[in-house]
């Protein structure tokens, strides 16, 4: 959390309603996202309970186990939500585009992917347990499951695992979004809660958010006081149509709230880079397909050494463009950089656009301007700047004294003797330049898994689902 | 009477579990907390008085599977408990006496622990290898606190080990980290307890091993497995809040003479106190209110309240707060970042960066 | 009927708040009246929505159908099936799966049965398809108590039924038979043939949650410190030679007596060599008597001395079940003076 954050909470506080902390939306939002409230079973690790799921608001489905501890039930659950989530997944393989690669085959991408919606992080959390607990079943041999089953468990963890990778939206915590969008006038870990988060946005904060005869929590955790008052005499009494009721009861509310989020993300205009982003969820999307399409086994239970670090490496290379995009696409998040100085904002006030550099054949177009600014810059003569204003564009700052920072220009203005028209910025443009820049280090060198060396396990053997995985049981 | 025990009055004195001792290590700095549980204040039945009920329950169902788990992994003479201890410790085989200290009856039991440990010290012949509902106490600020450990287990060798039962599970090697972070705080309270006693019986207490035996379900079955968790960290922080514990007398000092928290109990046990008298009083006490109150301390919403109108900036968070350091109100925040309060001495920098950010946010959201 | 549905939905509501409102002002007074209120609100509900089907069954009535069966689990449109009732006669029907039993044969409980017997098809103590044998909840628990040979809890009792003397018995039906039985032997010393009694700990008090037989001989029902380990391994011996009799061997891997062999199997060192697969009874019998051979004779020593002291100190109520039930002074004296 930056400072300019901290300001907006104080503020949120002060006027008794959330802030904004972006001018635009930084996340997918699908046409059609499935909507999914998952809850779990007291005191199990990912024995579900119930789930409210649907892409329609007015048309939400609802599967209980009707007796959780049976695990027959919990099977028979996971298949009917299997019946919902494949087709919907389904849906999306059906148009897709080919995409060339440099040194690569092209491959075929989906033209739009699946989006999953949950309250949460547990929320998440949660999935990828649900996942975990079913994607080693087998349809045939001891314990046979529907053969739905393993397939939904792959594609929920899949969708978990993918919730980790920063910006994307394939699988995302409505939270998470409203939070990285609106400063509450409450803590991060109040922020949580579901209830209390819209309620700071849209009315104001309210303690009914906090009462869960009001509002239920979000899952996956129920209430403990409705499995004391309710679901327990309910189960005790073996009574399914209460235990049903009961259930709806308490995710219906949730229900209205996620799509009450979904409305409040869809009024903010999205940002430039979402759909690059999206571009990149559609091609992982795609690639998951293909691979289960192949016949692959399901996901290993651990990641190789290899395997992990070239993930970790993935992870950090993606958190690091997700940053910049934002701040490239949001002037909100870029003021965060300028408050630190690492970005600069203000009036062009002189501009040399026919300034070169060396003589003779190596004589170079290298345009100056001059920007006024009321910012703090932190940055050093030569460090290579970009630019929001024009993205294609390369400059190096030349100096900054008393509020006034020139820049020279060393990319994105043409080839030509006088710069291509429109490329250098005009006295009185307002422009922004910051050392952020959306170029990555190209991804560091690993040994292909094969090769992985001893000191790290070896070349993993590959992963067989044993008998076990299939058997262990589901508490 | 002591001046703690005039703070609680005649309301009877609510004894500490390792829960709650543990938990006072989560707020060092909190004088309410430090004064009430020092009193030996049952913060429950004062945070529903007040009209705060705390935010927590542990669903029935999350009981009887913790439960059901602890007696797997005792069941056929600690058979489960025995794998693993063999697995995790080296566990000789021939170790596998069992002494259950709950055969000698309720009132009996810590005297019958102390006996055992001292027993098992002395290294006699037929010492146990694990003791089974032993009770320990831990003296909190004047009160003996008596603490329930799952099992104690010894070890040829001489090495004690707390054995902790959760039944949050372990999966593919990975478990819930504040689930973990939780039991070693709870762990960390009965391997001090358990040095103490062998300190006072004339032993070395650090026989008692910081590593603790975590078991919990592993996977998606019941099945039990061990892992090694050291609580050293645990273990200092703990020591060192209850060294400020003993420290109570200066903050009993600063309260006025008559100062006190009793709920006046009436015939029916429920309080008889006005609410409105009782917040009074409680609000002589200074609290450090944080939002990770809200999972650890029973008053958290009646001290939660009380930062809102003071506009606390300790309301969102130790973040903010320490972004904002040395501005204590949201209003004082305000005033700095819109310019309408000068900055005193030491602000200059955080007003500044304030200054900055609010002109960068008004200039970004016009 | 949707307009009463809906009324009492609303009432329902209602009440649930209201409960849940006093017990978070702990005002358990009222709670309870408005919990009565709710339950007869909810029972109403059920019998409106299920059209008159019987649902305040208790739980624990219901047939619990074979795993794989998911048509059989739930109650309305199954079999009634209900328990063997409460109290000391309490009746069982051995053969029958996890504790449903017919009522009248009703032909719609053959599922759960059949499944049960095809699972089981050499299950021991299972009576061929003629009339049903009654057998009382002691007899049963004597039975499986004689098959292990030592003091033994409910649990361990229930799934060496379960395994090899057909189920029908849960642990729970066991808690309170220690208690019926000391009643009866108070009354009328001797009057049974045998009693399920106390395992007596070193401090002559009934060791907590074991049962055991009367016509033991006094040292095989006392429990030193090694004695939990060795009867833990004296059973494994007994199930896993069981099992090489050839009862329930050609069970399936997921048969009650394979999955109660392998989870002993895997608590002795040597007993299991991998974690998957059946467990081979020979080596578990071969393990189990590596490990006891190290406990034995000090086992031994300890419980004849115990069994000495018990001899001296108690009369036959207390050698059977054990001194602190006699009373709290007998506890008192014979743990010396209380804690300070």
């Amino acid at each position: 959390m930056s400072l300019l954050t901290s300001l907006a909470r104080l503020r949120a506080l002060e006027e008794g309603i959330a802030q904004p902390i972006a001018t635009v939306r930084h996340c997918h939002l699908a046409e059609r996202p499935m909507v999914l409230i998952p809850l779990r079973m007291s005191g199990e690790a990912a024995a579900p309970l119930a789930a409210l799921l649907g892409t329609r608001r007015d048309d939400p489905r609802l599967l209980v186990v009707t007796q959780p501890r049976n695990r027959d039930l919990r099977f028979a659950w996971a298949a009917d939500l299997a019946a919902e989530l494949l087709p919907y997944i389904g849906s999306f393989l059906a148009g897709t585009e080919t995409v060339e690669r440099k040194n690569s085959d092209p491959y075929e991408r989906v033209l739009d992917a699946p989006q999953i919606l949950v309250p949460n992080q547990a929320g998440i959390a949660f999935i990828r347990l649900l996942g975990r607990s079913t994607r080693f079943r087998r349809a045939h041999g001891p314990y046979p499951v529907p053969p739905t089953v393993p397939l939904l468990g792959r594609w929920l963890t899949y969708f978990g695992e993918r919730a980790t990778h920063p910006g994307s939206s394939l699988m995302t915590a409505v939270t998470e979004e409203l939070g990285r969008h609106w400063a509450s006038g409450q803590s991060g870990l109040e922020d949580a809660n579901l209830a209390a988060l819209t309620a700071w946005i849209t009315t104001g904060p309210s303690d009914d958010a906090e009462d869960p005869l009001v509002w239920p929590p979000a899952g996956p955790a129920t209430d403990p006081g409705f499995d004391a008052e309710v679901l327990a005499p309910a189960i005790e009494a073996g009574a399914a149509e209460r235990i049903t009721e009961a259930l709806r009861g308490q995710l219906e509310p949730t229900w209205r709230l996620m799509w009450q989020a979904v409305d409040l993300l869809r009024e903010l205009p999205e940002g430039a880079s979402v759909e690059q982003r999206w571009e990149q969820d559609r091609g992982s999307f795609s690639a998951m397909a293909q691979h289960i399409a192949e016949g692959a086994p399901p996901q290993a239970r651990r990641d190789g050494a290899v395997a992990a670090a070239s993930r970790l490496a993935r992870m950090e290379r993606a958190q690091a463009a997700y940053e910049v995009q934002r701040a490239y696409d949001d002037p909100l998040v870029m003021a965060e950089y300028r408050l630190t100085g690492e970005a600069f904002a203000g009036e062009v006030v002189e501009t040399e656009p026919e300034h070169s550099e060396g003589e003779g054949r190596s004589r170079k177009l290298r345009p100056l301007v001059v920007v006024k600014t009321d910012d703090p810059v932190r940055l050093a003569p030569g460090t290579a700047l970009g630019t929001p204003q024009r993205r294609a564009q390369g400059a190096q700052l030349v100096e900054a004294r008393d509020g006034l920072v020139t820049v020279k220009i060393t990319k994105g203005m043409g080839r030509g003797k006088t710069p291509a028209p429109g490329s250098v910025p005009e006295v009185g443009e307002r422009v922004c330049y910051t050392s952020l820049t959306d170029d990555f280090q190209g991804s560091p060198a690993l040994p292909e898994a094969e090769a992985t060396p001893w000191t790290h396990g070896g070349p993993p053997r590959e992963y067989a689902p044993s008998d076990e995985d299939a058997l262990e049981e589901w508490s | 009477m002591n001046r703690l025990d005039a703070l609680r009055g005649t309301t009877p004195p609510k004894p500490h579990d390792a829960r709650a001792i543990a938990a006072l290590a989560a707020n060092p700095g909190c004088a309410r907390r430090a004064l009430l549980d020092g009193a030996g204040i049952d913060k429950d039945a004062t945070a529903r008085h007040l009209g705060f009920p705390a935010p927590f329950g542990q669903s029935p169902f999350a009981i009887t599977r913790g439960n059901a788990f602890e007696a797997l992994v005792k069941a056929d003479g600690c058979a489960e408990l025995l794998r693993m201890l063999r697995e995790v410790l080296e566990l000789p085989v021939a170790e596998v006496a069992y002494h259950d200290v709950e055969n000698v009856g309720a009132h009996l039991r810590h005297t019958h622990t102390r006996a055992l440990i001292d027993r098992a010290a002395r290294d006699e012949h037929d010492s146990g290898t694990i003791y089974d509902h032993p009770l320990l106490g831990l003296e909190i600020a004047g009160h003996t606190a008596y603490l329930e450990p799952d099992v104690v287990a010894f070890q040829l060798g001489g090495r004690f080990h707390i054995v902790e039962i959760k039944s949050f599970a372990v999966i593919d090697g990975q478990a819930d980290p504040a689930a973990v972070a939780a039991a070693a705080r709870q762990a960390a309270v009965y391997v001090l307890a358990l040095r103490r006693m062998l300190r006072e019986l004339g032993h070395d207490p650090l026989r008692v091993a910081h590593d603790v035996v975590l078991v919990c379900p592993e996977n998606f079955a019941n099945r039990p497995v061990a892992t090694l968790v050291d609580v050293r960290r645990q273990l200092a922080v703990l020591e060192r809040q209850l060294s400020r514990m003993t420290g109570l007398d200066r903050l009993v000092e600063g309260l006025p003479e008559e100062l006190t928290f009793d709920l006046l109990p009436g015939e029916d046990g429920l309080p008889t106190r006005p609410a409105a008298e009782l917040a009074d009083a409680l609000r002589r006490t200074t609290a450090r209110y944080a939002p990770d109150c809200l999972s650890t301390c029973d008053l958290c919403f009646f001290c939660r309240d009380e930062a809102r109108q003071e506009g606390a900036c300790d309301l969102l968070g130790r973040q903010v707060r320490d972004e904002l350091g040395g501005v204590a109100s949201a209003e004082e925040a305000l005033g700095l970042a819109d310019g309408s309060r000068a900055p005193a001495e030491g602000q200059e920098e955080i007003a500044r960066l304030l200054r900055t950010a609010e002109r960068l946010r008004r200039e970004c959201l016009a | 009927m949707g307009d009463r549905l809906d009324d009492l939905e609303r009432r329902i509501d209602e009440l649930r708040a209201g409960v849940r409102r006093a017990m978070r002002a702990r005002d358990t007074a009222t709670a309870r009246g408005l919990r009565a209120d709710l339950r007869a609100a909810e029972r109403a509900w059920d019998a409106l929505v299920t059209g008159g089907l019987d649902p305040a069954l208790p739980n624990d009535a219901r047939a619990v159908p074979p795993p794989g069966d998911v048509r059989a689990v739930f109650p309305h449109d199954n079999a009634r099936a209900v328990s063997p009732p409460e109290g000391p006669g309490r009746l069982a029907i051995p053969g029958e799966a996890l504790g449903g039993v017919p009522v009248g044969g009703a032909p719609s409980s053959t599922a759960a049965a059949g499944g049960a017997a095809g699972r089981q098809p050499g299950a021991g103590g299972r009576r061929g398809g003629g009339g049903l044998r009654l057998v009382t909840v002691r007899e049963q628990a004597h039975q499986a108590l004689t098959l292990l040979g030592v003091p033994a809890q409910p649990r361990l009792i229930a799934a060496v039924r379960e395994a090899f003397l057909g189920g029908g018995l849960r642990g729970a039906q066991l808690t309170s038979l220690r208690r019926d039985e000391e009643r009866s032997f108070a009354s009328s010393p001797y009057g049974r043939p045998y009693y399920l009694c106390a395992a007596l700990t070193d401090r002559l008090s009934p060791a907590r949650g074991l049962l055991a037989v009367s016509t033991w001989p006094q040292e095989l029902r006392m429990v030193g410190p090694l004695s939990p380990r060795v009867h833990f391994l004296t059973c494994a011996v007994a199930v896993a030679e069981r099992m090489a009799g050839g009862h329930g061997v050609d069970a399936e891997p997921d048969s009650g007596a394979a999955r109660l062999l392998a989870r002993m199997a895997r608590n002795i060192p040597g007993g299991a060599v991998l974690d998957i697969g059946p467990p081979d009874p020979a080596r578990v019998i071969e393990a189990a008597r590596a490990e006891l051979a190290v406990h034995a004779e000090r086992d031994t020593r300890d419980r004849a001395d115990l069994a000495r002291r018990a001899a001296a100190q108690l009369g036959d109520r207390g050698r059977l079940f054990g001194a602190a039930t006699l009373s709290t002074i007998g506890d008192r004296a014979a743990t010396g003076p209380p804690a300070t």
